[in-house]
């Protein structure tokens, strides 16, 4: 018997979906008007749970840059009660990671947990997020870390196009425009003042909300939440900030070249400013994302991975944000293909434009956002994270409900609007980081825009993977993060839309 | 608190497929994942990177499939998918809603029956491309990014498999034939090579009966070759050394130890002092080089567990600007040293354990995982059941154990040192020299 003859030819048709709606959530207020929002998830017994405060570094002062990112890793460095030391040893008895975070939009606080010691940990939540004292040895400490964070930055391709991309295409007036952890200039006179003024910004029991998800059988939620978050009230300087100025500086499409001599990769980003989170067409402008460059078979991946083989992935995606976050096309090519890569990004960015997608691109696209979000949904932390979304962007109560039947109802019509209002390849900045040498010729000559080169880059900065390690654990075969162009942004802002299917997860073995 | 235990079936086709279903209909969801028992440790001279190569091939079509088919069928059926290539294996693994189950048997099968009806050097050229990017973007274009590359041809002796790395080297990936994929295919991927399991919202008769129908026909190799003999002396046998001049702009001190086997339980004594040592804000690394002396940017240490002879750990520390690299160097030999001289305190002991405890709950709370070490505890031990056993084993790590395993393998004699040094300092370097000193003072 041959192989051939042993296997079936014939495709199997799905079976019966099983109904699957998003879990059922108790919504209620405590007495000093904090929101609370809790899904019980019978049979999830690590518990997850986020106190999310409506203040993030798109609210702080330019001149105060990095603060409010700074004061979110600070929180944990001490606090009325405990130090440092004493704090994380006695989550870590509990069994309990907190971890205190902030991005563009929102701070965050946050823990996972057994659900039997739900409320100690909760308690050591409450007093890191209400008592957080701001020792000046650590935060000279923490400031300095990320001092020499931003200089490794800036030798990490990826993040330095990042942060050159951001710099490019935001207006200086913008606070997208710097990264969201400060640059040199203004972290270096980063203070404890400062980074509790950044904090009391947020400090507004109407504008916080804890988000609980796991199996709370027998935890009275209410009464553990009432006793440990509902005694305090607004900061003197709590309070709303005004309109976030996301204002683009491209008017024309251009290039920018960061030299890297001798780089055997070109890190590619196209794009201009694009739209905040909160916006009608959210559901029309997932699906054109999905299809350009979200899916493993987006028209960008097919095109310069596995037609071309220019790349480990290539994407496109929106971050949105409160306000208008970056519009973004990348990947990472071999440097001989650089200017042939940067023409077909521009292609498929005018193609997508120019006429409708087919019916099957819609279909398989349309299917995959649908199908997938039971998955997304598995356990309470991702949960937990989709509600503080709706918090941190002001969204109705049933938009995580009516998300599939939103999906399913786009046309074809609905994702070429989108692509004709929100994407606008003669107004994007192209930003390269790469070895100049071995392509400036041809880039000049293929008349994308004026080029400009910067041999000796000023300071690009940022990042949230102080590490940089290199990649250790399996190696992938690399389908990108198919759901990342379409997901529900994280609650910090700070979920960078597309990435390709990184090999550094290390997902084996205990 | 008791740690939900995975039940799950474990049984074998004639054609010698191991078949392990576990049920949990907690959410609509199903996991399929594949693990076959070849790895980069299979490659010989000349082929490395060809098992990594070869499973990006097995994304490319097969009889009933066409080119980036597999995937786009997962992704339209509301699934994930992926594969990896590790040392001692390669998987593949789907998770799709339940009632797409029987589309992800299917595709897996039919990769593993007729891969070869689609082969075209077109197909392998292109990949051969999109690997070579990966390498440039995960290795060559990347900080430090040769350290691990350079730790294990420094740990492992050239004739053994674990020398090279998965990724492999340019060269020979430039030199993988269509002919080399063929032979490569008829060789390791049988069924009787293969352990699939399928964890979730799933009817295990039907599973069954599809498994049967789908993988039943693909005939055995009989004449799978048996890897040699792996073993190896359990130390290096002396200090190895290499400085590595980099374009980055803070030095990097890395150590790698050989370390007992997978699957030995000193390795989870290992696993448990790497937690202690630089397990999050509380370690002792952390707490001393970061938070005390102020002379290092960050800290890491963990295992990598092989069965091929020995394992890896390693751990890095980056050096703050102006730090004397060898007094960072030095701090971590101290602190390593000192975990295998001095039993490490009840309350250290105690709270890694917790930390375990929660992880494990987090990991096997999702259905991917649980099949991921389905597959790998009856691929690599025999044995699907240790998914239970795992936990209660690290648990009982006592801090004897811990000393014990940690001064046999935290010996100068079995170390490797790499240091990463600036290619040149970055023009502004004083400014944050400055702000270093201030922090030491003030420490």
């Amino acid at each position: 018997m041959t192989k051939r003859d042993g296997v079936v030819a014939t495709r199997p048709t799905p079976g019966t979906p099983r109904p699957y709606d998003f879990p059922e959530v108790e919504r209620f207020h405590l007495g000093n008007g904090l929101r609370v929002i809790v899904a019980n998830l019978p049979g999830r017994p690590l518990v997850s749970a986020s106190l999310v405060l409506r203040n993030g570094a798109s609210d702080e002062p330019a001149a105060h840059a990095g603060a409010t990112v700074l004061a979110a890793r600070a929180m944990s460095e001490g606090t009325e009660r405990f130090d440092a030391i004493a704090l994380v040893e006695a989550s870590e008895r509990l069994g309990a990671s907190i971890h205190a975070d902030a991005g563009w939009d929102a701070m965050s606080v946050s823990v996972e947990v057994p659900a039997a010691r739900f409320e100690p940990a909760l308690a050591l939540l409450a007093e890191m997020s209400l008592h957080p004292t701001f020792p000046a040895s650590e935060v000279e400490r923490l400031r300095d870390e990320r001092l020499n964070d931003l200089l490794q930055a800036k030798a990490d391709p990826r993040r330095r196009a990042d942060e050159a991309f951001a710099a490019t295409i935001y207006q200086a007036a913008s606070p997208y425009h710097r990264p969201s952890g400060g640059t040199r200039e203004t972290v270096e006179e980063l203070t404890p003042a400062r980074l509790r003024a950044a904090y009391e910004r947020g400090l507004d029991p109407a504008r916080t909300a804890l988000i609980v998800g796991g199996d709370l059988a027998g935890i009275d939620v209410e009464a553990v939440a009432e006793r440990l978050l509902g005694q305090w009230g607004p900061a003197v300087g709590a309070g709303a900030t005004g309109k976030i100025v996301d204002a683009g500086a491209v008017r024309h499409r251009f290039v920018r070249v960061l030299h890297r001599p001798g780089a055997v990769q070109t890190e590619i980003r196209i794009g201009h400013v694009g739209v905040p989170r909160r916006i009608d067409d959210f559901h029309a402008l997932s699906v054109m994302g999905a299809i350009l460059g979200g899916l493993f078979n987006s028209r960008l991946n097919m095109k310069l991975r596995e037609e071309k083989g220019y790349t480990y992935g290539a994407g496109a995606g929106f971050d949105l944000r409160r306000a208008a976050g970056p519009f973004a096309a990348r990947a990472a090519v071999n440097t001989e293909v650089t200017v042939p890569a940067v023409a077909d990004f521009l292609a498929e960015l005018d193609r997508i434009r120019e006429a409708a997608v087919a019916d099957s691109e819609l279909q398989a696209a349309r299917d995959f956002l649908v199908g997938v979000f039971p998955l997304r949904f598995e356990t309470p932390g991702p949960i937990v994270g989709a509600l503080s979304g709706l918090v941190v962007h002001e969204l109705p109560e049933d938009e995580l409900a009516r998300y599939r039947p939103a999906i399913e109802a786009v046309t074809v019509e609905d994702v070429l609007e989108a692509a004709r209002s929100r994407i606008a390849p003669d107004q994007a900045a192209i930003l390269l980081v790469g070895d100049a040498d071995a392509f400036g010729a041809d880039l000049e000559a293929a008349g994308f825009g004026p080029v400009t080169v910067e041999r000796d880059a000023g300071p690009v900065e940022e990042g949230r993977d102080p590490g940089a390690a290199a990649a250790i654990g399996p190696v992938d075969a690399g389908p990108q993060g198919p759901t990342e162009g379409a997901e529900e942004p994280a609650a910090d802002g700070s979920g960078d839309p597309v990435e390709p299917h990184t090999s550094s997860e290390g997902d084996d073995d205990r | 608190m008791p740690i939900p235990t995975v039940s799950f079936t474990d049984e074998r086709l004639p054609n010698g497929l191991r078949l392990v279903i576990a049920e949990d209909h907690l959410a609509p969801v199903v996991a399929v994942n594949i693990w076959y028992n070849v790895g980069s440790k299979h490659e010989v001279e000349g082929k490395t990177g060809f098992a990594h190569l070869f499973e990006h091939v097995m994304f490319q079509g097969s009889a009933n499939v066409g080119k980036a088919e597999h995937i786009a069928l997962v992704q339209a059926a509301g699934g994930t998918m992926n594969g990896t290539t590790w040392l001692d294996r390669t998987n593949y693994f789907e998770t799709v809603p339940s009632h797409q189950l029987e589309l992800a048997l299917w595709l897996e099968a039919d990769r593993m029956g007729t891969l070869l009806e689609a082969l075209s050097q077109e197909n392998l050229d292109n990949q051969r491309e999109v690997v070579k990017n990966e390498k440039r973007w995960s290795y060559d274009n990347r900080p430090y990014g040769s350290w691990n590359e350079k730790l294990q041809a420094h740990l492992f002796p050239p004739e053994h498999p674990y020398h090279h790395t998965t990724i492999g080297s340019m060269e020979d990936l430039d030199a993988a034939s269509v002919e080399d994929v063929s032979e490569f295919f008829r060789t390791y991927y049988a069924p009787n090579n293969a352990v699939i399991s399928v964890v979730g919202d799933v009817d295990p008769a039907a599973a069954r009966e599809w498994v049967e129908r789908y993988f039943g026909g693909i005939p055995a190799n009989p004449s799978i070759p048996p890897l040699g003999d792996l073993s190896l002396p359990p130390i290096l046998g002396e200090e190895r050394r290499e400085t590595v001049m980099d374009k980055v702009p803070l030095p990097r001190v890395y150590v790698g130890y050989r370390a007992p086997s997978f699957g030995d339980t000193r390795l989870d004594g290992l696993d448990i002092a790497a937690q202690v040592l630089a397990g999050g804000k509380g370690s002792r690394l952390h707490r001393r080089l970061v938070r005390d002396e102020r002379i290092a940017q960050d800290v890491a240490l963990f295992t990598l567990g092989f069965i091929g002879g020995a394992s890896v750990a390693a751990g890095w520390a980056t050096v703050r600007p102006g730090v004397d690299v060898g007094r960072v160097e030095a701090a971590l030999h101290e602190e390593l040293e000192r975990i295998g001289r001095e039993p490490i305190t009840d309350d250290e002991l105690e709270r890694a354990r917790a930390l375990i405890e929660s992880d494990e709950l987090g990991a096997l709370g999702r259905v991917e995982e649980r099949a991921d070490r389905l597959s790998m505890y009856a691929t690599l031990f025999d044995d699907p059941g240790l998914i239970n056993r795992m936990l209660p084993r690290y648990l009982a790590v006592t801090a004897d154990d811990i000393r014990s395993v940690a001064s046999s393998v935290f010996r100068p004699d079995n170390r490797v040192v790499l240091t990463y040094l600036p290619e040149m300092p970055p023009a502004d370097s004083a400014v944050v020299d400055a702000a270093a000193d201030k922090a030491e003072a003030a420490a």
